[in-house]
């Protein structure tokens, strides 16, 4: 019972909102609209389990004084500081927004800065035109890389004034972004999108049950 | 020597990049900037609508994108007040409602935008496809009240405001899918015209939504900001990131290629 109940809420959904996408009735347009309300409460409470999880993972951490579990007291203080001030005075109060502007902006732009200098070290040690197909990679990525920044251009406009076209630099990253990417992401989607389909066709005919635990 | 060439110390490469970038910021740069097709196309479109028209800016990226992304927000912002086209902001990523509100006012009191009558901030809510397909039906069962709890059907510029029905375009700033679930849920099932500004690294993923027209225009990364900055001739954060950015791409550029001609001489020795 425990198991065939989610099953049978499943198939039941899934037929019903499949069927409303095809159906403007308005008993069709009814459900829909109800059961997209329904989402719309359900959607917080993943914020609240994420939270939870958050929690749990790190109390466990202190616990087992994995490395670096004094850092996750940081975790608390933040976590705490900043639901405790968002929730009583709003996320408007100028508190709020202080820590907001003065911590959480500078460590992300940090954090994310900082991928300047390993993506530059990366390049260096790795980037190698090992192959036929990593050569076809290097170059597409250099041109989109030079093409990519206005001093491409300068540079195509000044070395290669001699060339018939101006501002290669960018056209040709702009070709490549609009042709071979274009192609080979149309072929990612159409595959993920067939996998999505089949995969919810099995949730919904109950042959994949992964979702409700415990395997087959 | 070669071998000392390769195995070059990472830390010179860091200074490099630190040089790379904080020489152009003392010293800036002024690069000329040619506006690509993508960008223009988004510029054109606003620049046609009449004033009074409504369009919706998803802030969908948090405070780690905000150097590529709150430009082509100011840019797109100025552009709309001056046309007097309003705007409702809102975001699907809980970390965007401060740096939103906060940049939306900004620009508002520039150019003399009025709170509730050329703009109004909804805020955060949980949820991407359950909002979206939401206001679809009726904004205000997704967002009762803006970010300043003034309930929707107090706001002058909401009255007549629905939903997607009375939005001419969506522009969704994103650092990460949203996007995409905006052209799967928006555009598919409500032919909502959509159109994105998006950090660097995810700017190929949008090329074909971009040929099918699923999204009318493209602003790709800092180039993005920079472009519409031009096309407004207001040259901000956008272009000097942009001129700040250029060197380190040459830098990165010259390493491969020095990293390649090295690589081919050892590997010719050995051989």
């Amino acid at each position: 019972m425990k198991r065939q109940v989610p099953l049978v809420l499943c198939f039941l959904f899934g037929v019903v909102m499949c069927f409303t996408q095809f159906s403007p009735h308005q008993y069709s347009q009814t459900v829909y609209n109800e059961v997209i309300n329904w989402a719309l409460i359900m959607a917080p409470f993943a914020l609240i389990f994420g939270t939870i999880t958050l929690i749990q993972t790190h109390v466990a951490r202190i616990r087992r004084r994995t490395e670096h579990w004094q850092y996750s007291f940081v975790v608390f203080a933040g976590l705490l500081t900043m639901a405790f001030i968002g929730i009583l005075f709003g996320p408007q109060d100028p508190t709020f927004e202080w820590l907001f502007n003065n911590v959480q902006v500078p460590l992300d732009a940090t954090m994310f800065s900082l991928l300047a200098f390993l993506i530059a070290s990366a390049a260096f040690r790795a980037f190698r035109a090992r192959t036929f197909e990593a050569t076809l990679l290097l170059i597409a990525a250099m041109i989109v890389l030079i093409g990519n920044v206005p001093v491409g251009d300068l540079i195509w406009n000044t070395v290669l004034s001699w060339l018939p076209w101006d501002n290669g630099a960018s056209e040709t990253r702009q070709w490549i972004l609009g042709n071979p990417n274009l192609s080979a992401r149309r072929g990612i989607i159409l595959g993920v999108s067939l996998g999505v389909i089949s995969q919810a066709i099995r949730l919904i005919l109950g042959i994949e049950r992964s979702y409700i635990g415990g395997g087959d | 020597m070669l071998s000392k060439l390769i195995n070059l110390d990472r830390r010179i490469i860091f200074i490099l990049v630190a040089l790379a970038v904080i020489i152009p910021t003392l010293l800036p740069l002024n690069l000329p900037i040619n506006v690509s097709n993508p960008t223009q196309r988004i510029h054109d479109y606003i620049n046609t609508l009449p004033a009074g028209a409504t369009i919706m800016i998803a802030f969908d990226y948090g405070p780690s994108s905000m150097p590529e992304l709150n430009p082509m927000a100011k840019a797109v912002l100025r552009h709309c007040f001056d046309k007097k086209v309003r705007v409702i902001g809102m975001t699907l990523y809980p970390f965007a409602p401060t740096l939103a509100d906060t940049l939306i006012k900004e620009v508002a009191e520039e150019k003399g935008a009025v709170n509730g009558e050329d703009y109004v901030f909804l805020g955060f809510r949980p949820g991407y496809e359950q909002v979206m397909l939401r206001m679809g039906t009726s904004i205000a069962s997704a967002f009762e009240k803006d970010y300043t709890d003034t309930p929707l059907t107090e706001i002058p510029m909401m009255k007549d405001i629905t939903n997607y029905d009375q939005i001419d375009l969506i522009l969704d700033l994103a650092s990460g899918s949203t996007t995409q679930i905006w052209i799967t849920y928006v555009n598919v099932k409500y032919s909502q015209q959509i159109a994105a500004g998006v950090t660097g690294v995810i700017v190929s993923n949008m090329y074909p939504y971009l040929q099918t027209k699923q999204l009318i225009g493209l602003m790709p990364g800092y180039l993005g900001a920079s472009e519409y900055e031009k096309l407004i001739g207001v040259p901000e954060k956008g272009t000097e990131g942009i001129n700040n950015a250029s060197p380190v791409h040459v830098l990165i550029f010259v390493l491969v290629v020095i990293g390649n001609i090295v690589f081919f001489i050892q590997r010719k020795r050995e051989e």
